[in-house]
Parts: C-alpha cells; structure tokens; sequence
C-alpha cells in the first residue's frame, strides 16, 4: 500500500483539527483546543480498487504560512489549506499563502477548503468564492461532516492518479 | 345595675376557674421554663439524648449514609477533577519516587547477598572483569540485570517521517503514526534551535529511551527499555551501521517490497535474538 504525507494548513481556529477528527474519528467537538506543534495521523482511503494511506499532519495554525516551520512541509505529497467561511481574515492572504505553498511544494496537490459551511447560507458561500482570487476545490463542515470524506477521497484520488 | 355588673362577674368567674383547671399545667410549664433556662439542667436531660443519637450515628453511619456521602463525593470529585489531580500529582510523585527507591534498595541488597555467597565460574568472571576494569562488582551485576532491550526499531524516511520498515517486539502502537510523530518533533527541535549540521539523537520518556541514529535520506530510531550504558550505546550504534551498510545501501527504489524486506531483516537483526535470549 501506498503512503503519502499530507499536510493540514491554514490560519488558527478554522478547523483543521476539526476536520482531522471527523475524517480520522468520525467526532466533532465543540470544545476549541488550540494546536500545538503537530499532531500526526492516519487513514486509509480507497481508490478504486487500489488503497492509499493518508499520514495526515495537523499543523498549529499560523496568521500567515510564511510563519510555519518549512521542515513540516518536507517530503509531503499534498497540502490542504483551510479556511474559514465567516472569518474574512483566514482568507484576506489566501493568494500569498497560496503562491508560498507553491514554491515550497512543487508539483505537490493543494486543496483549497473553505470550512464551517454550516454556519452560513450557500449565497454567503458563493459571494466568499466570488471574492478569491484563488479557485476554492471544496467548502466543508467539520461539524456536521459535510463533504469531509469527498475531501480526503479527492486528494486520496489525485495523489495516486 | 345589675346589667352592668354581670360581665365583671363572669370575667372574675373566669378567670378563677382557669386558675383552678390550669394550676397544674402552669406549674409544670414554669418547672420546663426554669430547665430550659438553668444551663446545668438543660445539660442534664439533653446530654443523655445527643450521646444516644451520636452512639447510633458512630454504629451506623456508614449504613445509613453510604449512599449520599458517596454521590456527594463523586458529584465533587468530578466537578473538580483538575484541581485534584493537581493536588494530587505531587503526593503520587512522592509515593512512587519512595517505592522505587525501596525497590531499587532491596535489589541492591539481593545483589549483594548473591555476589557474596556465589562461587560459580560466572561469578569469578565476574570478580576478575571487576578488578581488571575497576568497576564495582554489584554494578556489573546490576548491568547484566537491568540490560537494555529493544521494544521497537523503525527505519524512517528523513523529510517526509513515512516509514521504510519496523520490527517489534509486542506490536502495541502504529508504527506509522509513531514514526510521523518523531519525524515532526525531529524537525521541530532541529528547526528550534537552527542547527544546520546537528540532528536529534535522544529522546527520553519515562524508563524508555529512543536511540536515534542519522543517515542522508533516513534515520534509524530504536526504542529502549532498561539502562543504557556508553559502551552499549555504542555497540548499538555500530550495529546500527554494520545492518545499514550491509541491507539498506543497496535498495535504491522505495516500493512496498523494499518495506518488507527492510522489516524482515530488522526482526532478524535486532528483535529476534532477543527473543531467542
């Protein structure tokens, strides 16, 4: 089987540890626990009738990625940056962080992923898109685990394709 | 006149007639008031009643209130988990530190009595390895019991923290997971104190030790229990480089049978003669 480090980014409080825990533990808690350092874990996820295994590293969140430690970044296949849909300032740098993952990973997959969807109506979700100079792959809820495995079964797809 | 008179007759009528039916209760009442008013009598009668109820409360209280005592405690220990934790961590620390030193002390004292009354061959190796190396014989035989043992050894690609192979001794944790962790705090130390030229060889936890050795594109960590001495650290070391040179410089693509062959070779290598020991 196939092993592939992927890395979950983006600022602080938008759901990546949240997301992890619905993806790896099918849980949600309402409970904010800032990250700290990194958590890693894994899944496997199927792809046809092939299986990958996602090592999922939970990074703590950063204002701005220039800010996370490069060496979190080394060697991974794929990067799956957060956001969050009702807080303009998780996606005021997107473009920045964006190119800077880029450079840091090239070639690699990033997602882009506009978290807590059930916290605001599909006409908010559509005017955030609209106003990102980035293409947003997916818009997700940890909460209620909306689109959280499409998520991972898409990567899990790119990566092996 | 008489019209006037009569309710002032049956008032007085009244009043000693209640005198006459009430003279007893009166009095009684007034002995009551002169107990409940004189300490010393108080005393007296309640004393024996209190005593009475305490006697059936010492007999009984466990039976009568086990059960409210018991949610009490447990809706408090429960509210306030943290706070005594907290009190208690540094008691439980004392405790455990004095039983390990009780511990350590009895076997010290086996140790000696056993150096003293054997004469077996081991034994004069042993008395003959401590005079010529100068070390205490107990301590030698301390090292031989509290050896060091292998519990894991993981081979691990350097960047990305994804595992290249494993041997265990229980197979209790995800070896995957396990490796991304040391890989992620690896790159956090190295990345902390901005070392280019300097890698991450110890981590300590608790009685387990992990032993990490460095290599251009993988290290090797190996997790220990028991003590490790300097010569044995470097024996492990050698053995580190003499196993790398002889099955790993030679794999040169990474795919799911290289894994194997690397986790077959580190059993043979490092977990099975342990077994067999």
């Amino acid at each position: 089987m196939t092993s592939k480090k992927v890395i979950l980014t983006g600022s602080f409080g938008v759901g990546k540890t949240s997301l992890f825990n619905q993806f790896i533990y099918a849980r949600f808690s309402d409970r904010y626990l800032t990250t700290i350092g990194v958590k890693v874990n894994k899944k496997v996820v199927k792809v046809g009738d092939r299986e990958i295994s996602l090592l999922l590293w939970d990074i703590a969140g950063e204002v701005t990625q220039d800010k996370v430690p490069t060496s979190y970044f080394l060697g991974a296949s794929g990067i799956v940056y957060v956001f969050d849909l009702t807080r303009p300032l998780t996606y005021k740098n997107i473009e920045t962080d964006i190119n800077y993952l880029k450079d840091l990973l090239p070639g690699g997959i990033i997602k882009i992923v506009g978290n807590k969807k059930d916290l605001v109506s599909e006409e908010q979700i559509e005017a955030v898109k609209n106003s990102l100079s980035v293409p947003v792959n997916i818009t997700t809820s940890a909460k209620t685990g909306e689109n959280v495995s499409d998520l991972f079964q898409e990567l899990g797809t790119d990566l092996i394709g | 006149m008489t019209r006037i008179n009569k309710p002032l007759d049956d008032d007085l009528l009244m009043r000693k007639l209640k005198n006459v039916l009430l003279k007893e209760d009166r009095e009684q009442l007034m002995q009551l008031k002169e107990v409940l008013d004189d300490p010393n009598q108080l005393s007296e009668k309640v004393n024996p009643l209190i005593e009475q109820r305490l006697d059936f409360l010492k007999k009984n209280f466990p039976k009568e209130y086990r059960l409210v005592v018991n949610q009490i405690v447990e809706e408090r220990l429960r509210g306030f988990q943290d706070e005594v934790l907290n009190i208690m961590y540094p008691v439980l620390g004392k405790m455990i530190r004095k039983y390990i030193t009780h511990q350590f002390q009895l076997m010290k004292d086996r140790i000696d009595t056993t150096v003293r009354s054997t004469f077996s061959i081991e034994a004069l190796k042993r008395k003959l390895k401590s005079v010529f190396l100068g070390v205490n014989e107990s301590d030698l035989v301390m090292s031989q019991i509290d050896g060091p043992v292998i519990e894991e050894i993981y081979v691990i690609q350097r960047n990305s923290g994804l595992l290249l192979g494993s041997a265990s001794l229980n197979n209790t944790i995800d070896q995957d997971v396990i490796a991304g962790m040391l890989t992620a705090i690896k790159s956090f130390v190295e990345d902390a104190f901005q070392r280019e030229s300097e890698d991450l060889e110890r981590i300590q936890y608790g009685s387990y030790k992990i032993f990490i050795q460095n290599y251009h594109s993988y290290y090797i960590a190996v997790v220990m229990s028991g003590s490790l001495s300097a010569k044995e650290s470097d024996a492990l070391s050698t053995r580190l480089s003499n196993f790398t040179d002889k099955e790993l410089t030679q794999i040169s693509n990474i795919d799911n049978e290289a894994i194997q062959h690397i986790s077959s070779k580190l059993n043979e290598y490092f977990v099975q003669p342990q077994r067999n020991n």
